[in-house]
């Protein structure tokens, strides 16, 4: 990529949609950065990106690398449903719940997903096996941190605890299937749901940490607030989520000092956009950024600038999710 | 490659180690002609190689409290570079926030390095390699580690002198939690967790050759770290090739007992010396800057009995 914006049409048009167009790798995935190995993570989000971009003709000028990138997806998927986050991994994780939504995006709502829906609501965190939760009875320390260990999100990986970000993203993966479908859908996205307000940070927003540790507050960060929002759309009368879309909506309009990087910045835009909140266009700020460091060449931060450049898609609504 | 193939070899079969104290007293002075003078002493073999320096980037922090300063990290890529290396990298992963972007530049990291692309590396987001582990001490047998990792010639632990709340001390081996890559394992990467702090320390240490150690400890932090303490002026930087050694001349400059930090304790036994006998001291002595450092309320059996301890 040459350095600086075109001078040309908008910057998602001159910049970030070029950039996914030249950083699709030949076997049709994207990796996290320009020049690395395909990963399901960044293939996912540069999928849900380029469907969601408006068509301006008859022609779907993306339509051949949604094709490919979706295909990529479709052959790294395991046996069990699940995907992995590189091509040799074996073992399923949080990236999941983000090629599944990427597959709704693009209506490929068949086999692949059923399987991948069905890996979501069978795969448990590991702080709920029975002998864990008695060693932690007899061993935890109620001062170090505080939380509901009874309410179960998904993790990272098999065979670790329950955080914010991935249950979010199953929480928005498993959106649009009618609860009635099934009893596990109904009782993972409660428990699911409860987990996430139980982890809010006691002054709004959520941290990919812990809210409270040695009785100190955890700062919230925009990351996990924004997908724990997103999730959460259906909470979204409560107060404490609409203290954290105050938070969020604060750190956007922050000083630039605070450390805003342009992945955070397009996130918190899209959140808002998507939850009605009134915010500054992101264009100049992620400008900006992109002239200091070409956004480190991070695939998911053009994949995520671009959404929320397009926010006529009112993304995640568009592409099969529901509201 | 940085895996290491040294020999696991113990105390008594290792020769004696050298680690450097340099005081200073604050991040205006000349830091690279002060890491440089140090890193002559040792006779560093990086002439014409890729040196990867690995910071402790944990976190957003504007006000410079948190992370590794970026003067330290500009004047040790000033310093390898004037030594000879061909490249000087600088990569980290950080454990729980995910925009590294945001994190560098809420440390004004461009201002000090000068351009980030092509020099700053997000080690969670680098193509991963599978590495058996050389020990286990946890349960984990493999990691997925970073590629750019495993291809310097050269790697450099550039941790922040700071307490930490679950493993005591973090420093130059704890820093190295670091280049388990988020984009494989999540932020934070809590399989090293539940694979137990220490023994993954132990596990990585034993597998991924750390070839030389700069301490950040002009101004450390103390008490709830490695995030939420207190910031503690403590003026040094300490340099070694012994990791081990390092972080327990770290750990007696706090105020602590490293025999008690478990995982220097279990390090000590197969990759590097603890015992003040056994590390030569280059530059200004112990006693000289000893700064007692607050802990939580969990490790306050870490405190030695001749150093009063911070109220």
């Amino acid at each position: 990529m040459s350095a600086g914006p075109q001078k040309t049409g908008s910057f998602r048009d001159g910049v970030c949609l070029p950039f996914l167009r030249d950083s699709q790798n030949q076997d049709g995935g994207w990796g996290y950065q320009l020049r690395s190995e395909s990963r399901t993570e960044a293939t996912s989000w540069a999928v849900i990106a380029l469907q969601n971009i408006p068509q301006s003709g008859r022609s779907d000028p993306w339509a051949e690398a949604l094709d490919r990138g979706t295909e990529w997806l479709l052959s790294a998927q395991l046996p069990d449903g699940s995907w992995p986050s590189h091509r040799s991994g074996n073992r399923g994780c949080w990236c999941t719940s983000l090629a599944l939504l990427a597959l709704k995006s693009r209506a490929a709502d068949g086999k692949a997903a059923a399987k991948a829906r069905e890996w979501l609501l069978g795969t448990w965190p590991a702080e709920g096996g029975i002998w864990w939760r008695l060693r932690n009875r007899l061993r935890s320390d109620p001062g170090l941190v505080r939380q509901n260990l009874a309410l179960r999100g998904w993790g990272w990986t098999p065979g670790t605890s329950s955080w914010v970000e991935p249950t979010s993203y199953a929480l928005l993966a498993l959106e649009g299937y009618p609860e009635n479908s099934s009893r596990s859908l109904r009782e993972r996205r409660r428990l699911g749901e409860a987990m996430l307000l139980d982890r809010m940070c006691p002054g709004g927003g959520w941290n990919n940490g812990n809210p409270r540790v040695y009785g100190v507050a955890g700062e919230p960060a925009v990351g996990p607030t924004v997908w724990a929002l997103l999730a959460l759309r259906r909470e979204r009368s409560r107060p404490e989520v609409e203290r954290s879309l105050t938070w969020l909506s604060d750190w956007l309009s922050a000083t630039p000092d605070r450390g805003q990087g342009p992945a955070s910045i397009a996130l918190a835009s899209i959140c808002l956009e998507t939850l009605g909140r009134s915010a500054a266009p992101p264009e100049p700020a992620l400008k900006e950024c992109y002239d200091a460091n070409q956004f480190l060449t991070n695939v998911l931060t053009f994949a995520w600038a671009t959404m929320a450049l397009t926010p006529e898609c009112g993304w995640p609504a568009c592409g099969g999710l529901s509201t | 490659m940085s895996i290491s193939d040294q020999p696991l070899l113990l105390p008594s079969a290792r020769p004696a180690s050298r680690v450097a104290i340099r005081q200073v007293g604050s991040y205006e002075t000349d830091l690279s002609a002060i890491i440089l003078e140090t890193l002559l002493e040792f006779r560093l073999p990086v002439s014409g190689k890729t040196v990867l320096l690995k910071p402790n980037l944990v976190g957003l922090d504007p006000g410079l409290v948190i992370d590794t300063h970026p003067a330290v990290i500009a004047a040790a890529r000033e310093a390898f570079l004037r030594l000879g290396a061909a490249r000087v990298l600088v990569g980290d992963g950080p454990a729980v926030e995910r925009d590294f972007e945001a994190v560098a530049e809420s440390v004004r990291l461009r201002e000090a390095l000068g351009p980030l692309a092509g020099i700053l590396i997000d080690l969670n987001l680098d193509d991963p390699r599978r590495v058996a582990l050389r020990t286990r001490a946890s349960n984990l047998r493999e990691l997925y580690l970073p590629a750019s990792v495993l291809q310097a010639d050269f790697v450099v632990s550039l941790p922040k002198l700071k307490t930490h709340h679950w493993a005591g001390v973090t420093l130059s081996l704890k820093n190295m939690f670091g280049i388990v890559p988020g984009g494989c394992y999540g932020w934070p990467k809590n399989i090293l967790h539940w694979a137990g702090i220490t023994n993954a320390i132990l596990d990585i240490a034993s597998t991924l050759r750390t070839d030389f150690a700069i301490v950040d400890g002009i101004v450390g932090m103390e008490g709830n770290g490695p995030i939420q303490g207190q910031p503690k002026p403590c003026g040094v930087l300490v340099l070694g090739d012994d990791p081990v050694a390092v972080d327990a001349t770290c750990t007696r400059v706090m105020g602590l007992r490293p025999e008690r930090v478990e995982h220097l304790a279990k390090a000590s036994r197969l990759l590097g010396h603890l015992d003040e006998e056994k590390i030569q001291q280059i530059g200004e002595a112990i006693a000289r800057v000893r700064t007692p450092f607050a802990v939580v309320d969990q490790f306050t059996h870490l405190v030695a009995s001749s150093v009063s301890r911070p109220s």
